[in-house]
């Protein structure tokens, strides 16, 4: 393991073989791997691990709202908190939340609500809470995923479930799935997720120069990646329901 | 799914209780067992030395960061060590949102004072120059799963965390800190292994390692840090009372129980390579 002492950024993105640094292609997702009902205090949960991020999300709800005049007397509120662990970036991150953090909450908490049916829980609070063990780029969209898969855990009535990711550019280059590196030195940053309800975006930030040629290539680009995702999603939730499954057959079976 | 209750109900406290007192458990354990511990060490890659540790299903991480600072005036040759716990409202619904409570301060200080006090982190070899530049570590514990006696999870956490550590070397220039392009490991600054042991009171009957509803009984606990030789720190909390031979009992278990923990857990096989 080589540790880095510097936040150094590299001169280039690409390695001479065309490959990015971490060996993947430009349309190449990193390593995706999740898990659902890990927690188990947690009325629903998930966790993610996306290349070098680890995320859990925990969801609590539908319960009381604190405090309590935040409650909606026609429909229930969606609060998300996103937390980073104070050792799960370069320079460590002081422990009570910042700006950054309180921003992407909300970001979340307004990506995920499309999805929810709250009209049908007056006066009550789903609260997420997603805690950033280890990041490494593309948190939020990592996070987004595994609330949304947190949300389908707990057996929350939901329109569909909702995937997210960045793309942008490095190098002058389109790529999906940006690192914590590419994220930081490359030129544009786009996360992005996806509602499969209705196939449309429900999270969009940008930041970086593109002409709209590129923005429309790239928005392909994030669709298809995003698909393969979905899979990985709905594979963890269908994998949990066949595990019970067989639990069940088996206790049947010693039984007979 | 979610059976975490602030109130336990009476009928519950007497079978707790009437079960201990035949020395029987919930999950089967005698009243001086442990639950297993699972430790994973170098969970985080972004921290300098990480620790995913579970007792039954209590669950911490941990990781350590670390700066150079100026110490302090008093110890102007050492290093500094800090702890601090997290108790986020995603681990239990007994958890809320804010600031640090006084669970999550007394689990950092039990931890802190069970390793300071037992002469574990060599702090003079934290200093890369007298009175100017001294690493500073933080270790973080962070509760992802609360189901009972954190303290003795949060112990073997950090220990694990700081015997994983590998930190760049640094060297005086005069002026500022220059980094060497070495490492050093957490073999290096960590000298005793203090555990931390944990027992539950309730009236007269006393058990180690509290789960989550036996916490919620009992009357109170104590903790009791121990080296393969010596007591180095006690904490009793809660409003129950021990009598004098109970302590003299505890502490001559906690040095028995503490050596074969040691001895099961065998936390050096979790050092860092330093190639």
């Amino acid at each position: 393991m080589v540790l880095l002492i510097k936040d150094e950024y590299p001169e280039k993105l690409f390695q001479e073989n065309g490959k990015r640094l971490d060996g993947r292609d430009k349309k190449e997702l990193r390593p995706i791997k999740m898990e659902v009902d890990i927690l188990k205090n947690a009325d629903g949960s998930a966790y993610i691990e996306w290349g070098n991020n680890k995320i859990f999300a925990a969801v609590f709800g539908p319960r009381e709202v604190h405090p309590h005049h935040l409650s909606k007397p026609d429909r229930g509120v969606l609060r998300v908190f996103y937390r980073m662990a104070t050792y799960s970036v370069f320079d460590r991150k002081r422990p009570a939340p910042g700006r950054r953090e309180k921003e992407i909450s909300m970001i979340i908490a307004d990506c995920l609500e499309p999805v929810l049916f709250l009209e049908l829980y007056p006066g009550t609070a789903f609260e997420i809470f997603i805690e950033v063990i280890d990041a490494d780029g593309g948190t939020r969209c990592a996070s987004t995923t595994v609330a949304s898969l947190a949300l389908a855990d707990a057996g929350i009535p939901m329109k569909s479930l909702v995937t997210a990711l960045a793309v942008g550019k490095i190098d002058g280059e389109l790529v999906v799935d940006l690192s914590g590196i590419e994220d930081k030195a490359g030129e544009a940053d786009l996360p992005i997720a996806i509602t499969w309800f209705n196939d449309e975006i429900s999270l969009l930030q940008f930041d970086g120069d593109m002409d709209l040629a590129e923005l429309d290539t790239v928005l392909k680009d994030a669709k298809e990646a995003a698909e393969k995702i979905y899979e990985i999603q709905v594979n963890t939730l269908k994998d949990k329901y066949i595990s019970i499954q067989k639990n069940i057959e088996n206790e049947k079976g010693g039984e007979d | 799914m979610m059976d975490v209750k602030r109130v336990i109900s009476t009928i519950e406290r007497k079978y707790i209780k009437n079960n201990l007192k035949k020395e029987e458990r919930f999950d089967g354990r005698g009243l001086w067992d442990y639950r297993e511990f699972k430790i994973t060490p170098n969970f985080v890659a972004s921290a300098e030395g990480s620790a995913d540790v579970s007792l039954g299903e209590t669950r911490i991480i941990t990781g350590l960061k670390y700066d150079i600072g100026t110490p302090f005036p008093d110890l102007p040759d050492e290093g500094v060590c800090t702890i601090m716990a997290e108790l986020i409202p995603l681990a239990s619904p007994l958890f809320e949102r804010g600031p640090p409570d006084e669970q999550s301060i007394e689990l950092a200080r039990v931890v802190d004072r069970g390793i300071r006090h037992a002469d574990c982190v060599q702090t003079k070899k934290l200093c890369i120059e007298a009175e100017k530049a001294v690493y500073i570590l933080f270790v973080d514990m962070y509760v992802i799963n609360y189901e009972g006696n954190l303290i003795d999870c949060g112990g073997v956490s950090a220990l694990t965390t700081l015997i994983s550590a590998q930190l760049p070397e640094g060297k005086w220039n005069g002026e500022d800190v220059e980094w060497t392009g070495g490492y050093f490991t957490g073999k290096d600054i960590v000298n005793e292994l203090p555990l931390v042991i944990t027992y539950g009171k309730i009236d007269d009957i006393i058990f180690l390692d509290p789960d989550l509803p036996e916490e919620l009984v009992c009357d109170g606990r104590i903790s009791i840090s121990s080296t393969e030789e010596k007591i180095t720190s006690i904490q009793k909390s809660g409003i129950a009372t021990f009598s004098f031979d109970e302590i003299k009992m505890l502490c001559n278990k906690s040095l028995e129980i503490g050596k074969k923990l040691r001895k099961d857990l065998n936390l050096w096989q979790y050092k860092a390579n330093n190639e």
